[in-house]
């Protein structure tokens, strides 16, 4: 601040202004493209305009404050680490988009979760991530009457569970006879 | 004094033995489906419902009473220990609530909640016993002038959770707000902001945005500065229960949550949101370390947890007197009553005062039970932060991934989740609030909403909103609560000056 | 043989753990009989929803009365039904052992969303449900009859307002069929969409609008009492112990349902077709449904699929033409 002529301009606020002009015009075009629908009282868009004039303020807003203090300037991040974890989430979005089911995808997202903060077992972190989403899924399935996503996994387990049920009542039928 | 003997016979159907267990019962398997992220509590009652079908009535509806009263519990549970709130009611209490539990005060902040809860909920049952009459006939006449003058004063109040930068958090809640637009319009069925993505018409769910910013988003900005200022969650520091000071701050905070809570709760378009905003800005105003606040202030847990509880018995006042489900939890209940032969509403009190008010003794007995159950469970609880740093943020995904698709099971919601992740954690990087986000897309909404109906009954003429004298005594609150801290701040200047 | 009674058993151990013993209480001679191994009901929208607990209930019906062994609902929420539709058509293609629970509301959803997947597109097997709606006007109106609120709206439609349901759903249709028949402009209606009928009720009751509409069972409590005055019913015949009368015997020629029923996926063979429908009307006539229906306060609509295929023919038309006029479709 005490160097007036070459004083620094913050980049980060300037990115989220130009994303929040962005999203601003975004917005009215949107609300623009709604038409009629309503006969009494105010439009559907009306809401939405204003709430793109609020993002244009704030986005100019954070433009004047580039030139200013700017945003409070960030710690340094382990980015192979943030990595890591995204690639846990994605995998986990992958395993229920194409069909691979909830436990294969949680299994993925706990052991690169784990290894994001630096575990090196990834073979015991992928057994706890397999038995916990096991878990899940048979109480939510079972127990709860909600579906989770199923894979090949999953109906293994459920065939495996019936037969395991079935076995135990087969023992209990017999000796109440 | 006929409510005082009608309530006494309702006491004795519910001491019964076989309908105390019965209620225990469905304390534990409320509070055990209540805890799960992302299962709040209208899902768990949907859930549990079939599971009291087979009893007699009465038996049923004891049950019941406690399954719903243990739905409420649960949730506040998994927002303060992992910061996952499991329905938008508790998002309030996970930010007090979660910055205690890692600063190794998470059991006076489970106490809090759980005490409060059990206080607000013992006077809105015992309000919902005598008041309830009176009180519907006020709510009834709440017209949509009126809940739009209540979401300006809500919106005026979310200031306290801006933080540092009012820009800051002003642009916080316009994302909030923008993302309250999307999907079909209710009002008149055009779809807007969805860009022709069928998974969007009905909108972004409050929980999945929730969880997203505050779960994930924390996860991912916990990992990347794990390298350089690895961060440890303390289990328990200092005295696992609630201090003599403790107690001193919260008791308050409890009963101004109630007082939040049950009229608000009672109103059929209130909601259990709005009292929480209003009872964290109120605590925060009037308590006496505000500097704690954002820190994990303990008032900060026990008004909303307090607000949030009142308010769900406060739901059962339009219910059982009107018959009017004004939650989704409520239209559960209401499907549950139908079950069991008994239409709510107003000759249920005349048709059958035997159940209504062995259901309002078994609603004391549940919430006796609930803090029975609960207060040990806090010990074990805590414990949970204890699990390696790896281990607790991998199961704090996994927990988080599993309430998001139990509730929709569907990858677009899945990705949204994880879009809302990175957007929380860029917001934690540049100290951009993350409250306000959530306050947007419930409030903006809302408001649009009751605005427009207001002027669409008024056929376009705005002074509806100033003629009439609720909306208009609540504007001049929020027009009051805007201008005074603008207003004591310049006056101290000026005695300062003076001095 | 044993693997399926092992499954009923596993089934009967989860139950009683959640003490929903019933759930499982199949008898052996029910199962000898069961005409299909497994099936999968779709229900395009969130637990607890009314698609939801008639998926439910159908679930619950078709394993007590040993219609089918195992029985799986799915959730698919959104969009008026649109989404899970969308989802349906793409899996159940020639699948013989999966239904989908779908309505009056998923006939103007696809409408007014727009939806590329359409009912044209499923194969239906049976209206199951149908729930009558009421027109009602708060005790204290002025308005006695279906006849004054004709004259009301005739006299202006814009001050004549309507309270109900969301948008573009039944009770809107029907606050449209009725300004158009009192011969008001049916484009000018003044229709306040609120989000469900306990909202809708608050606003009758406060006395803020000329007329409501909403499902029956969501206003009888105060039609009893006296809080709401019920003009009419939309069902072409009166509700059993019901003293309201249709909209048809006090002259307006209007009848409206709000059904649900079931469909199967796309391209099934003429057997899977036969064997579906064959194992809904078991399932339909057996004691378990009919008393589900009476604990839940359902109306019998049953339809086998030739009829409700024409039904929903008809059906669609006449929605898409009120939801034109009213200006939610172009």
């Amino acid at each position: 601040m005490s160097n007036l002529s070459g004083r620094r301009v913050d980049r980060p606020a300037i990115i989220v202004g130009v994303v929040l002009l962005a999203a601003a015009a975004v917005v009215a075009y949107d609300a623009n493209n709604i038409h009629a629908g309503f006969t009494y009282g105010i439009s559907p868009s009306a809401v939405p305009f204003v709430i793109a004039a609020f993002l244009a303020v704030l986005g100019v807003g954070h433009f004047v404050a580039a030139f200013k203090e700017g945003l409070p300037t960030p710690d340094e991040a382990d980015w192979g680490a943030v990595g890591l974890m995204s690639a846990g989430l994605f995998g986990l979005i992958a395993s229920i988009a194409f069909g691979g089911g909830f436990i294969l995808g949680s299994t993925i997202l706990f052991a690169l979760t784990a290894r994001s903060f630096g575990r090196k077992a990834l073979i015991a972190d992928i057994a706890i991530g397999f038995v916990l989403g096991l878990f899940i899924y048979i109480l939510f399935n079972r127990l709860l009457g909600l579906g989770l996503p199923s894979g090949r996994i999953e109906r293994g387990v459920l065939i495996g569970l019936d037969g395991v049920v079935g076995w135990v009542s087969g023992l209990f039928g017999s000796s109440a006879q | 004094m006929d409510s005082l003997l009608a309530l006494g016979s309702g006491f004795l159907v519910a001491l019964e033995p076989i309908n105390l267990l019965f209620a225990a019962i469905g304390v534990v398997l409320g509070t055990a489906v209540g805890v799960l992220p992302g299962i709040g509590p209208a899902l768990t009652v949907a859930l549990l419902l079939p599971v009291t079908f087979r009893l007699d009535p009465g038996g049923s509806i004891i049950m019941f009473a406690g399954i719903y009263y243990g739905g409420m519990y649960g949730g506040s549970t998994t927002a303060i220990l992992l910061n996952t709130p499991g329905e938008s009611a508790s998002v309030v209490t996970a930010l007090e609530g979660n910055k205690m539990a890692r600063a190794g005060r998470g059991g006076p902040a489970l106490a809090t909640a759980a005490i409060g809860s059990f206080v607000a909920g013992t006077l809105a049952t015992i309000g919902l016993a005598f008041l309830a009459p009176w009180l519907v006939r006020v709510a009834v006449n709440f017209g949509p002038w009126d809940y739009f003058a209540l979401m300006v004063l809500a919106f005026v109040t979310v200031s306290a959770t801006f933080g540092s930068s009012p820009l800051r958090g002003l642009t916080s809640l316009a994302f909030g707000l923008v993302l309250g637009v999307i999907g079909i319009d209710q009002l008149t069925g055009k779809a807007r902001l969805t860009f022709g993505v069928p998974e969007l018409l009905d909108g972004i769910e409050v929980t999945t945005l929730a969880v997203g910013l505050f779960a994930i988003g924390e996860a991912i900005y916990v990992v990347s500065r794990h390298l350089h200022a690895p961060e440890k969650p303390i289990p328990v520091k200092g005295s696992l229960w609630m201090t003599k000071e403790d107690w001193k701050r919260s008791w308050k905070p409890w009963l101004r949550g109630f007082g939040f809570g049950f009229p608000i709760g009672a109103l059929p378009a209130g909601g259990a949101e709005i009292p929480t905003f209003l009872s964290y800005t109120t605590e925060r105003r009037l308590s006496k370390h505000p500097e704690e606040f954002g820190r994990g202030a303990i008032e900060g847990v026990a008004g909303p947890e307090a607000a949030n509880n009142a308010s769900a018995a406060g739901t059962l006042v339009p219910l059982l007197t009107l018959g009017l489900p004004t939650s989704a939890t409520a239209a559960i209940l209401l499907a549950g009553f139908q079950q069991y032969g008994l239409q709510p509403g107003p000759l249920l009190f005349a048709q059958a005062p035997d159940v209504v008010w062995g259901l309002i003794a078994s609603l004391f007995i549940a919430n006796t039970m609930l803090i029975i159950l609960n207060l040990p469970l806090i010990g074990i609880w805590v414990r949970l932060l204890a699990v390696p740093l790896p281990w607790l943020y991998a199961g704090i995904l996994v927990f988080a991934a599993m309430g998001t698709i139990a509730a929709n099971p569907s990858p677009v919601e899945l990705i949204m989740l994880v879009i809302f992740g990175f957007i929380g954690f860029l917001m934690r990087r540049y100290d951009y609030p993350i409250a306000p986000a959530v306050v947007g897309l419930i409030l903006g909404p809302m408001a649009d909403n009751q605005l427009r109906r207001a002027l669409q009954i008024s056929l376009g003429d705005p002074m509806i909103l100033l003629e009439n004298p609720g909306s208009a005594t609540l504007l001049a609150i929020a027009a009051l609560a805007l201008i005074l801290p603008f207003a004591t701040k310049q006056l101290r200047k000026f005695k300062a000056e003076e001095d | 043989m044993f693997k399926s009674f092992g499954r009923w058993v596993a089934a009967g151990v989860v139950c009683s753990l959640l003490g929903a013993g019933g759930l499982a209480s199949v008898s052996g001679a029910a199962l000898a009989q069961a005409q299909l191994q497994e099936m999968k009901i779709t229900a395009p929208a969130a637990a607890g929803g009314g698609w939801d607990s008639t998926a439910r209930a159908l679930q619950q019906a078709m394993t007590e009365a040993g219609v089918v062994t195992s029985v799986q609902v799915v959730n698919v929420p959104g969009a008026a039904g649109t989404v899970g539709l969308a989802q349906f058509v793409n899996e159940a293609r020639g699948r013989g052992d999966q239904l989908l629970v779908s309505g009056f509301v998923m006939v103007g959803g696809i409408l007014t969303n727009g939806s590329p997947v359409t009912l044209d597109q499923v194969t239906p097997i049976a209206r199951l449900t149908g729930e009558p709606l009421v027109i009602v006007v708060p005790k204290d109106s002025p308005i006695q009859s279906v006849q004054d609120l004709s004259a009301a709206i005739k006299q202006d439609v814009a001050s004549a307002t309507w309270a109900g349901g969301s948008a573009g759903g039944a009770d809107h249709i029907l606050a449209g069929l009725f300004t158009q028949a009192a011969g008001g402009d049916a484009s000018k209606v003044n229709y306040v969409a609120f989000s469900g009928g306990g909202e809708a009720l608050a606003a009758m009751l406060g006395g803020r609008v000329t007329a409501g509409v909403s499902g029956y069972s969501e206003f009888e409590g105060q039609i009893q009492s006296g809080e709401l005055r019920a003009l009419a019913i939309s069902t072409a015949e009166r509700l059993p112990n019901v003293d309201v009368p249709t909209l048809k015997e006090q002259g307006v020629d209007i009848d409206v349902v709000n059904w649900r029923g079931v469909m199967a996926g796309p391209d099934l063979s003429d057997e899977d077709k036969q064997k579906l429908s064959a194992a809904v009307e078991t399932t339909v006539k057996s004691p378990q449904w009919q008393e589900l229906l009476k604990a839940r306060g359902w109306t019998d609509f049953y339809q086998p699929a030739d009829e409700f295929a024409g039904f929903l023919k008809e059906e669609n038309t006449r929605i898409e033409g009120i939801l034109k006029t009213i200006g939610l479709v172009q």
